[in-house]
């Protein structure tokens, strides 16, 4: 009997240069994060979950706050093996803005991020477009188009939004995988753009 | 029947009745490691050791012996909080099981411009 790989089993497959990323998939309640990670990721969605105590919110230790209550957030993210040494993982934000001090965690690192909007309910991505302002981490607004929803052009949710002129918007539906693709594509290479921008201007 | 106690009370796989923190026995926020949502882990030494540990432990080690896994699929497979699977995870660094791989600081403030090339060129290849 051959054994496949036996070679790599008889010792630990390592980590030299094996890097993980993330991207942020940010929006309303209901908007179509989980959609999107969906069409893209490799693997059905994973759900991780955190507990959090709601009055100790952002504070690590949870020693002597049996009393207060507790709430737990719930994550949804996909994965996109990028080649033998670059996986990316895709984070869906928990919908709610009481959950700031969870996106506070995930945004550590973060190479940029998407935040979904829905055209109905713009104002639901007016904290995360905050969020990530303040934090300065790349992000771009996509759209979701989904049917039946009034179709506003590019201009239209740029001024909704108060939206920096240099934040692509891009329409999407993320039920779709190209689509969805093409949302982080937009992503990426503004994140590129800022990046070789910050390298010249001789910010590092 | 290592777990025997003097009362003639032999534990028994306790499930999943007590998680989520009885796993890492009341130590929430023990995570000696700073570990990462994302920071990837893998086993040191495959298949070895498993039996002797507790079975969380040898679920985490089975589960990255073939490829490293991040500590938010290991949460997500095991059904655990991440904040128990950090502890967990951590014990097992300690313990020379697993290696990890964490995120850089993002204080380190320069971006990689050839890893984030990267991860373009992978995206468009979907």
């Amino acid at each position: 009997m051959v054994f496949e790989n036996s070679d790599q089993s008889a010792g630990s497959p390592g980590l030299a240069g094996v890097r993980a990323v993330k991207l942020l998939i940010a929006g309303g309640f209901g908007v179509g994060k989980t959609t999107l990670v969906t069409a893209v990721s490799e693997i059905k969605p994973l759900r991780t979950e955190e507990r959090l105590s709601a009055i100790g919110a952002g504070v690590d230790d949870l020693t002597g706050v049996e009393r207060k209550t507790t709430t737990t957030v719930a994550l949804d993210f996909g994965r996109i093996t990028i080649n033998s040494e670059v996986v990316l993982y895709l984070f869906g934000t928990p919908g709610q803005d009481r959950f700031w001090f969870m996106w506070k965690e995930l945004s550590v690192g973060a190479i940029g991020a998407v935040v979904l909007v829905d055209t109905r309910r713009l104002g639901d991505s007016f904290g995360s477009i905050d969020f990530f302002e303040s934090r300065q981490i790349p992000f771009i607004v996509a759209v979701n188009c989904f049917d039946g929803a009034e179709v506003y052009d590019e201009e239209e949710v740029r001024q909704a939004l108060d939206l920096d002129d240099n934040v692509p918007v891009q329409m999407c539906d993320a039920r779709d995988r190209t689509s969805s693709k093409h949302v982080l594509v937009r992503l990426l290479e503004h994140v590129m753009a800022l990046a070789t921008a910050g390298a010249a201007a001789g910010r590092w | 029947m290592k777990h025997g106690r003097d009362d003639g009370y032999f534990e028994l796989d306790p499930g999943p009745l007590i998680r989520p923190f009885a796993v890492t026995r009341g130590r929430a926020g023990r995570d000696l490691h700073d570990l990462d949502i994302i920071t990837l882990v893998v086993a040191v030494r495959p298949e070895a050791d498993v039996a002797g540990l507790d079975r969380e432990y040898g679920d985490i080690l089975r589960m990255c012996s073939r490829q490293p896994l991040s500590v938010a699929e290991i949460s997500a497979k095991m059904g655990l909080l991440l904040a128990a699977v950090k502890v967990l995870v951590s014990d097992l660094i300690s313990s020379g099981h697993l290696i990890y791989r964490s995120p850089p600081p993002p204080t380190s403030g320069r971006p990689d411009i050839k890893l984030l090339q990267a991860v373009l060129d992978g995206v468009r290849k979907l």
